[in-house]
């Protein structure tokens, strides 16, 4: 059976310390001046007066209902059968469609390829070898699972069911398969 | 195809790109595409990019890439790593690295040099230091340099040379609580964060100064809704926001906190009696000293309300023995830095949580853990590092009648230095030998230590970049980066035996050398070849281990190698008897509550017994001997006290100018309350000045409630004079020019919080 690669992003567990970021960059040579993950650590002032940071993974969050490839008029934007969206270089006509498209700004234009890149779960880079992406793998506090949603013993389905979710942007209907803890953690008051 | 590319060339977004600014042609970058010369495996070693040498590993694929992750086989690791763990593949393929040996041709800091080959440079350093030694004597010379194997070779090269002047980076970081447990325990303990309940913690931010293996346990103790986090600093960070509750203590005031949560237990008498009385001393001394601290009396100091330490007094005590009172890393917070440090100890030792699952513990060393057993189940290491007594005083006294009579002359006062140079007192110093050390980002007043620098004869260096230190010395000597050297054997026991290895990764990818192929060379050429049972990194290796083959190749191929010997605590009946069934010999020790009773009876201290009072500081430190309010005042008069810390992607001094990592924080604003800088008339962004009697400098302000209106925080590292570390060159504000050279009483701790006032630029 066709595999449906999805991630769980835990708040409570994730520190913003960067690890991903780094490991993203330095797997899949990133040029600088783009990212294709970053966690934005957001100082958060909630309603009862209290502090909290909040923890946004910045990075494509692999949509089922995918507006980039919608859009793309070559069909060089598109989903493989592992339910991941990828680019195909040799098709792109540099339009840029998808990247107005996405509504989670999760693409950039690559300064060496022109063509748009993003978030690829490391497909090309790690998932063959049977490896996790390069966040998951260095993530120093587990804060990320990763996994196939279409097998009921993943370790991902077994977290989804023990832990509460939601998904970016939901009301858009593009079902990402990102999904996050939210952090309970929040509102803490000196 | 040639369509598409050239419309998307047409197409493509402005991108900001950055260029690396080479400053000396030649010695700096110019790296040019060097490829890589590994395989494509994984290599298994320990990490460099900060102090907590976590273990790790790193991918050499189609010679090019390096992915660097956690080394699995460490399993409290498992293939996790910091980012400035993942980002060592960034610093080895820096081109602002130092790549060949520099020699001054410039006036002394003029940052003027010309290369030279290592043959010239070690002949050079070899000649200078022994026309030193024979003019003013060995000990003219100081040696320094950060903890680690780079300090053991630095000690013992220094010991063959006959200068008793070496120093550690303790004293600008963990002295303190190293000197605290050493009069308590007579050794330092451990945290068991995994199966602890209930912690208090001061400060000590896992999450931003990150040793994976606590900081993973940690991050699942915050997340695990039934355990409880209580966090005391003046500043949101990371960790407070994880915590329970948080509690914004004003600067410094820790020990008052804490001398009331003694009172408070003492006055209840909710505390381990058995405990106390079975394996402490001093108690009653105790007692005396916190009669007066009550939970109302710490309130003006701390700032914290009377009720909250009544209720998590009793919250800790029904915790026990599963909770932690939590002493940091590096928190010098105050003078009374020794006394704090004691203090959290105590708190510890009265909630009886010593030895006990979910609570602190001794280190499980081969030593200890083959004495239990009375068999050898887990091999012990030859030191490779010989040193010989050297009767001579040192410039600051450590280890001698006086100040600093309680510090070890293994790691010395650096904070002395300055004023020992200048005066020359007791005696000349002429030279200095620095190691991986960068006292000028990393050290109280670097004005005064770069006015004594000035006033040496001789200054070697060895470092990766061209920092603010290095830009100082005559001969500056271009180490590799740890991807690209073995070193010895190192320990990294807690929890059971265990070592690791630092292999290489890549071959070099330039002309440098491995600290011991420095040290060694040195040594050979000063004549003291002999001093030493190797000549290079394997035969170190091969003699540390006394030739176990088997040992040798586990580390070669693992990294780590740990002995599968059960983990115990000496006060855990079960865990005790889990021992004694693997290893029936040890059952000899076993006393009358089933525990090993006697590691706790035969400690180093005095009395052999865990010391709440030490009759040794009382004698020479009148008040000292046990915890009380003393010496609490950080802001010396001045309206804001500034206190510094780590971020999550940055050491204190070493990764500001590593690629990866520059472009992730390149700068460090001040950290002020909306309600300060409203008072000062800023705005998010503008330039300020601070200012002390010592220091007046530039500084940009980040408006946050996640700080006091009182205090100030600034992360570490910033504000670089070096124009070699292109990157981060005259970014941010060092925090350390702030600073007094003044230390703590009885540990020489240099002190990190310091008053300020806030100047409208």
């Amino acid at each position: 059976m066709a595999k449906k690669y999805g991630m769980i992003h835990d708040n409570n567990l994730c520190i913003g310390c960067q690890a991903c970021n780094v490991a993203c960059r330095s797997e899949n040579q990133i040029p600088e001046s783009v990212y294709r993950l970053q966690v934005w650590v957001k100082q958060e002032e909630y309603p009862n007066g209290g502090l909290g940071y909040e923890y946004h993974r910045q990075s494509c969050v692999q949509c089922e209902n995918t507006p980039c490839v919608s859009v793309c008029p070559t069909h060089a934007s598109y989903k493989n059968e592992d339910g991941i969206v990828l680019i195909d270089n040799d098709l792109c006509v540099g339009c840029l469609y998808c990247v107005a498209a996405c509504p989670y700004q999760a693409r950039y234009v690559h300064p060496v390829t022109k063509a748009p890149d993003k978030c690829t779960f490391c497909h090309e880079s790690r998932l063959a070898r049977g490896e996790e992406p390069a966040c998951v793998t260095v993530c120093p506090t587990d804060a990320l699972i990763f996994g196939d949603l279409n097998d009921p013993k993943s370790k991902i389905n077994k977290a989804l069911s023990e832990r509460v979710t939601y998904r970016q942007k939901e009301s858009l209907g593009t079902q990402p398969k990102m999904f996050i803890v939210p952090n309970h953690k929040g509102g803490i008051r000196s | 195809m040639a369509y598409f590319q050239a419309r998307r060339d047409f197409l493509k977004l402005a991108t900001k790109s950055a260029t690396a600014t080479v400053l000396i042609p030649g010695s700096l970058g110019a790296l040019g595409e060097v490829a890589l010369r590994g395989e494509d495996k994984f290599v298994r070693s320990i990490c460099e990019m900060c102090s907590s040498r976590c273990p790790m590993e790193a991918r050499v694929i189609n010679g090019k890439t390096v992915l660097l992750q956690g080394n699995a086989f460490a399993k409290e690791m498992g293939t996790s790593l910091c980012a400035k763990g993942v980002a060592g593949s960034s610093q080895l393929y820096d081109s602002q690295r130092l790549v060949s040996p520099l020699i001054r041709v410039g006036k002394r800091g003029e940052n003027r040099w010309r290369e030279a080959s290592f043959e010239e440079a070690l002949n050079l350093v070899s000649t200078k230091l022994s026309a030193l030694k024979e003019r003013y004597g060995a000990r003219s010379v100081i040696f320094s340099s950060k903890t680690g194997e780079h300090y053991d070779l630095l000690r013992s090269f220094a010991s063959a040379f006959g200068s008793p002047n070496v120093f550690s980076h303790w004293s600008s970081c963990p002295i303190a609580i190293e000197s605290a447990f050493h009069h308590t325990f007579g050794e330092k303990l451990h945290r068991d964060f995994e199966n602890a309940t209930y912690i208090l913690n001061f400060g000590h931010n896992l999450f931003e100064g990150l040793d994976i293996s606590l900081t993973k346990a940690m991050a699942h103790f915050c997340a695990n809704p039934s355990k409880k986090l209580v966090v005391l600093d003046p500043r949101f960070s990371i960790i407070a926001a994880k915590a329970d509750e948080w509690h914004s203590i004003k600067p410094g005031s820790d020990l008052a906190f804490v001398l009331a949560l003694l009172h408070v237990w003492i006055r209840d008498g909710k505390f381990d009696h058995t405990f106390v009385e079975q394996y402490t001393i001093g108690f009653d001394a105790l007692v005396d000293a916190v009669k007066e601290t009550t939970p109302q009396w710490q309130q003006t100091r701390t700032g914290i309300d009377a009720s909250v330490v009544e209720r998590i007094a009793a919250e800790l005590y029904a915790a026990t023995p599963r909770c932690i009172i939590d002493w940091g890393h590096k928190a010098t917070t105050t003078q009374a830095e020794f006394q704090r440090s004691r203090a959290i100890l105590i708190a510890n030792i009265l909630m009886g949580n010593v030895e006990k699952e979910g609570g602190i513990y001794l280190t499980k060393s081969a030593k200890r853990v083959n004495a239990l057993a009375k068999e050898s189940i887990v091999p012990e290491l030859n030191d490779p590092f010989p040193r010989l007594q050297i009767n001579e005083p040192r410039i600051d006294g450590a280890g001698e009648e006086g100040a600093y009579c309680f510090v070890s002359k293994q790691h010395g006062v650096l904070t002395a230095i300055p004023e020992a140079i200048l005066s020359q007192k007791p005696y000349e110093i002429k030279g200095w030998f620095l190691t991986r050390h960068n006292p000028l980002i990393t050290v109280a007043d670097p004005q005064k230590m770069k006015e004594a620098m000035e006033q040496l004869e001789f200054i070697v260096v060895n470092d990766i970049y061209l920092s603010d230190t290095a830009m100082m010395a005559d001969v500056i000597l271009p180490e590799c980066t740890y991807l690209e050297r073995d070193e010895g054997i190192s320990t990294l026991t807690c929890k059971v035996p265990t070592y690791a290895m630092r292999n290489k990764i890549v071959a070099p990818l330039h002309e440098n050398k491995s600290a011991i192929e420095i040290i060694r060379a040195l040594a050979e050429r000063m004549g003291y070849g002999s001093h030493y049972a190797w000549k290079n990194s394997s035969e170190l290796r091969a003699f540390q281990a006394k030739g176990n083959a088997e040992l040798l190749q586990t580390l070669l191929l693992r990294g780590v190698a740990s002995f599968d010997v059960p983990f115990f605590c000496a006060r855990e009946s079960s865990l005790v008897e889990r021992f004694c069934e693997r290893y029936p010999k040890s059952r000899a020790w076993v006393d009358a509550q089933g525990c090993f009773g006697h590691l706790l009876t035969h400690l180093k201290t005095p009395s052999g017994k865990i010391e709440i009072y030490c009759d040794a500081v009382e004698k020479i430190f009148k008040g000292y001997g046990v915890p009380r309010s003393v010496d609490m005042d950080v802001s010396q008069g001045l309206p804001y006290v500034l206190t510094s810390g780590k971020s999550a992607v940055h050491t204190n001094g070493h990764t500001q100018n590593v690629p990866y990592l520059s472009r992730l924080l390149s700068s460090n604003p001040i950290w002020m309350h909306p309600s300060t800088a409203k008072a000062h008339g800023l705005k998010m962004g503008d330039t300020f000045y601070l200012q002390n009697a010592i220091a007046k400098e530039k500084a940009t302000v980040f408006i946050t409630e996640g700080i006091r209106p009182d205090t100030l925080f600034a992360y570490m590292g910033f504000g670089r004079d070096a124009p070699s570390l292109a990157r981060t060159h005259g970014k941010g504000t060092n925090v350390s020019k702030f600073l007094s050279l003044a230390s703590a009483p009885i540990c020489g701790a240099m002190i990190t919080n310091v008053g300020v006032n806030i100047i409208k630029a």
